[in-house]
């Protein structure tokens, strides 16, 4: 059996519905961080994927890639900051709480 | 004398008082108590009086009688006005009348000024502790300005300002201690009292405004006179009224006004009121000169009446005269005494106007304006002698404290009633006046109905000349009656001629000029009786017999201030009446009567020509003042037990007098009650009716404000407004509903919209051929 797209695209929506459990049944702010990075790590994935088998030499994909990884790396600078400024008001970091913006 | 002197000097004096009443009114308190008083004296009437001498002066010795005619006619006009096409003209009135009432006002209104610096010293500072000594003379200034004016206005239109005018002054001076009850009631009266007169007399200058086109007294004249003999204006129209016909309304309605100034009978009720003011105003303004206006006035128009309306003025005249004096004998106040004594007199003038006796009601006029403004002052002089009492019950004896004002008084008492020497040529003023308004009476009730006088006329008109209308009708008359033939008498100088100018026949004056009613006639006769009665009763209570008030004698006194006036009007009195004062009446009476419907007629009785006439009224008249003083002297030489007696004797008739008639009960009842009971009725009227009506108005308002408010603003315009606020409210609480704050559902909904889009696509993407779908399908292996 030959690795195809196919299983990488499978392993990538996996990761991917893990990611959106994740963000949606942890209370934790650092968990639905971690959720984040699972569902951007599995486009990354499929991103390299598709650039593997389709790409035909080109790096579009590639690149793509390390966009999402810097993208990730400055989105949970931003989020554990957010994170900490939100235990500092409220002294917690569950987001069940947090809900002062609600309609 | 140059173009006009006579107005200009007549002009200066009546402008003097004016700037006389403005200097007191801006300066009066800052001159003080004598120099304020001098100031009226002097400015107010010494400058009139100079001028006035000098024109009177002028006029009678210095201009002949065509010289005073073209005075006359040529007499200073100046438009002032158009009232629609009717121009108003202001000018004088400039003949021998106008001289001699200026005169006699002037002459007795300077002494009345003085005799008020004396007496106002101890009587103006009563009101409210203020000085008002200056505020007097203001007043009396201003009157002064207006009578002055009334004599002297050509128009009817500023007779009628100057009129209302002295009417306030009145009004000012009755009221001037205005702060006790009494003084302001009374003036409100006499106010309003004359307001009833002047509407009367408004009808009359309407009348004449409207029919006559003219409002000038001898251009109204004169078109009377030529509506008379062509039918037309006035006399075509068909309007009557009472039986009178439009005419004579004309007549009355002048004549009304002359009933409110001169106080004739219905409208007499504010006269013995009057005496509340001040007594040197009562002496001038309510004895001398205002009451007199009214006769002026009638004496102004005479050419504007019909016999009608002569009957009508000599029959208001007579009632007043013998009403009047009844009342007068049962009075004990010395003012109101004199009071009812003017009212009187002034019915004698009245009747003697009606009568036609023009020249001899004007003769009494001005002699009774002497005796009775001394007898005033007299008066005057006793109350402030005696410090205020004015009961006759308790005076007495006064004539060895104050001999002045008693033997002034006398004069005045004979003056008044008719004393002299019956035929000859020597008697005090009403020996005169008096005696010729009844002689004038006698005449129109007597020798009017018998005789056939068109025929006499024209049994005349063979003799002289067709121009030649009867001078002096009476003496002829009387003559005719007498010796069986037309007679001519020796006139003397001084005769009416009936109507100069006019055409009407003298046939068709007496053919609808209807002889006197004879009772009239006779009530003036047992007047004539009654006035020396109580002239001497109030004389002798007054002054002689046993002082009955040992305080009120004790403090009795007279001051030089006030006894010179006394004496200098006594003096008038006795000299200046008959030989200065009739020649000059007589003198206008020419033009002044020419008249187109009624006569004057001249009824000099005690002038030896004339004495056959009226022998026995001369007798009868002339020794009527004898009978009367002796009554009274036997009355009242012991005091007041006789006139007691009688008085419990006769006390129906007592009570009805001291009551006068109930005629002010019977106003009260009728008019003030009347109209307090009409303002009731309207009152009810508007409380019911009107309020009822204007309630429900705003109720209707109000519910309609309350529609247009709640249902159409409130629910309406506020409801769509609110509206679009509400629903913007709940589709905002809708949509923020989804904003549930919890992250979780963000990234559910996320998902599931994303995936729904991803549905979307793929479904899509294979029925379109869409070609990202193609790509996957080329993906696969």
């Amino acid at each position: 059996m030959t690795i195809g797209v196919t299983h990488f695209l499978v392993v990538g929506a996996v990761m991917f519905c893990c990611g959106l459990y994740t963000m949606s049944t942890k209370r934790n702010a650092i968990g639905i961080l971690i959720g984040v990075e699972l569902v951007l790590n599995s486009s990354a994935l499929n991103l390299v994927a598709f650039d593997r088998y389709m790409g035909a030499g080109r790096l579009d994909g590639q690149i793509m890639a390390l966009f999402i990884i810097v993208l990730a790396a400055a989105e949970a600078a931003l989020a554990v900051g957010i994170c900490i400024n939100v235990y500092r008001n409220l002294a917690t970091v569950d987001v069940d709480k947090a809900t002062q913006l609600r309609g | 004398m140059g173009e006009h002197t006579y107005e200009i000097l007549l002009a200066a004096a009546v402008a003097s008082p004016l700037v006389s009443f403005w200097l007191l009114v801006f300066f009066g308190p800052r001159l003080g108590k004598p120099k304020a008083g001098w100031v009226g004296v002097l400015l107010g009437m010494g400058v009139p009086l100079i001028m006035g001498t000098i024109v009177m002066i002028g006029w009678w010795f210095f201009e002949d009688e065509a010289s005073r005619a073209a005075l006359t006619e040529h007499a200073f006009r100046w438009k002032w006005a158009n009232l629609g096409a009717v121009a108003v003209d202001i000018g004088v009135k400039l003949d021998s009348l106008t001289v001699a009432m200026f005169f006699m006002v002037t002459f007795i209104a300077f002494w009345i000024f003085v005799f008020s610096v004396g007496y106002m010293k101890g009587h103006s500072d009563e009101v409210s502790g203020q000085c008002k000594y200056w505020r007097f003379f203001a007043y009396l200034s201003l009157f002064g300005f207006a009578m002055l004016g009334l004599v002297l206005s050509s128009n009817l239109l500023f007779l009628f300002i100057f009129w209302e005018l002295v009417g306030l002054c009145s009004y000012l001076l009755i009221g001037f201690y205005f702060d006790k009850a009494f003084a302001s009631k009374a003036a409100m009266k006499a106010f309003i009292t004359n307001r009833v007169g002047d509407f009367g007399f408004l009808i009359g200058l309407m009348l004449v405004y409207f029919h006559l086109g003219t409002l000038d007294l001898d251009q109204a004249a004169t078109r009377f006179a030529e509506q008379y003999a062509s039918g037309t204006g006035i006399f075509a129209s068909g309007f009557t009224m009472f039986g009178w016909s439009l005419a004579t309304i004309m007549g009355v309605g002048l004549f009304c006004g002359a009933m409110g100034k001169s106080a004739q009978f219905p409208l007499h009720v504010w006269l013995p009121d009057a005496m509340a003011g001040p007594t040197p105003v009562s002496a001038l303004i309510h004895a001398a000169t205002m009451v007199a206006a009214g006769v002026y006035l009638v004496a102004r128009v005479y050419r504007l009446m019909t016999p009608d309306a002569l009957m009508f003025i000599s029959t208001i005249g007579c009632l007043t005269l013998t009403l009047m004096a009844l009342i007068a004998m049962v009075q004990v106040d010395i003012k109101k005494c004199l009071a009812y004594s003017t009212l009187s007199q002034l019915g004698y003038m009245i009747f003697g106007m009606g009568c036609g006796a023009w020249v001899a009601a004007l003769f009494h006029l001005v002699t009774h304006a002497f005796f009775k403004a001394m007898l005033f002052l007299g008066s005057g002089q006793v109350i402030e002698g005696c410090h205020h009492e004015q009961d006759m019950r308790k005076m007495g004896g006064l004539r060895h404290k104050m001999p002045f004002t008693c033997w002034t008084f006398f004069v005045g008492v004979l003056a008044i009633s008719g004393a002299g020497i019956p035929a000859m040529h020597i008697g005090l003023g009403g020996y005169f006046s008096k005696d010729e308004i009844l002689a004038v009476a006698y005449t129109r009730s007597y020798v009017w109905g018998e005789g056939d006088f068109s025929k006499h006329e024209a049994h005349e008109g063979e003799h002289h000349s067709s121009t030649s209308t009867v001078h002096d009708v009476p003496v002829q008359l009387a003559a005719y009656q007498e010796h069986g033939e037309p007679e001519h008498a020796d006139h003397g100088g001084a005769h009416e001629s009936v109507d100069a100018h006019s055409s009407a026949p003298l046939a068709l004056i007496f053919e609808h000029t209807k002889p006197l009613p004879k009772w009239m006639f006779w009530l003036a006769i047992i007047t004539a009786y009654i006035t020396p009665f109580y002239m001497m009763r109030c004389w002798w209570l007054t002054f002689m017999g046993k002082p009955r008030d040992e305080h009120v004698h004790e403090h009795a006194h007279e001051t030089p201030m006030m006894f010179i006036p006394l004496v200098v009007l006594a003096i008038g009195t006795v000299f200046a009446s008959y030989y200065l004062f009739r020649p000059l009446m007589a003198d206008a009476a020419g033009a002044a009567t020419a008249a187109p419907m009624v006569m004057a007629i001249d009824g000099d009785v005690h002038t030896p020509a004339i004495t056959s006439a009226h022998s026995w009224l001369v007798y009868g008249v002339g020794f009527a003042f004898v009978a009367g003083f002796a009554l009274a002297y036997l009355i009242y030489r012991d005091g007041l037990a006789v006139g007691d007696r009688i008085k419990q004797r006769l006390w129906p008739l007592h009570t009805l007098l001291v009551n006068k008639y109930y005629i002010d009960e019977l106003y009260e009842l009728v008019w003030v009650k009347g109209c307090v009971l009409l303002a009731k009725t309207a009152g009810f009227f508007d409380k019911w009716v009107v309020d009822l009506i204007f309630n429900l108005a705003a109720a209707i308002t109000e519910r309609l404000a309350s529609f247009s408010g709640m249902i159409v603003d409130k629910h309406g315009v506020d409801g769509v407004v609110n509206g679009i606020a509400q629903t913007s409210m709940d589709v905002a609480g809708v949509a923020s509903s989804a904003q549930t704050g919890r992250i979780r559902n963000y990234v559910l909904v996320t998902a599931a919209v994303a995936a729904v889009v991803l549905i979307c696509l793929v479904w899509f993407g294979t029925n379109s051929g869409y070609s990202g779908a193609r790509s996957f399908s080329a993906l696969s292996p």
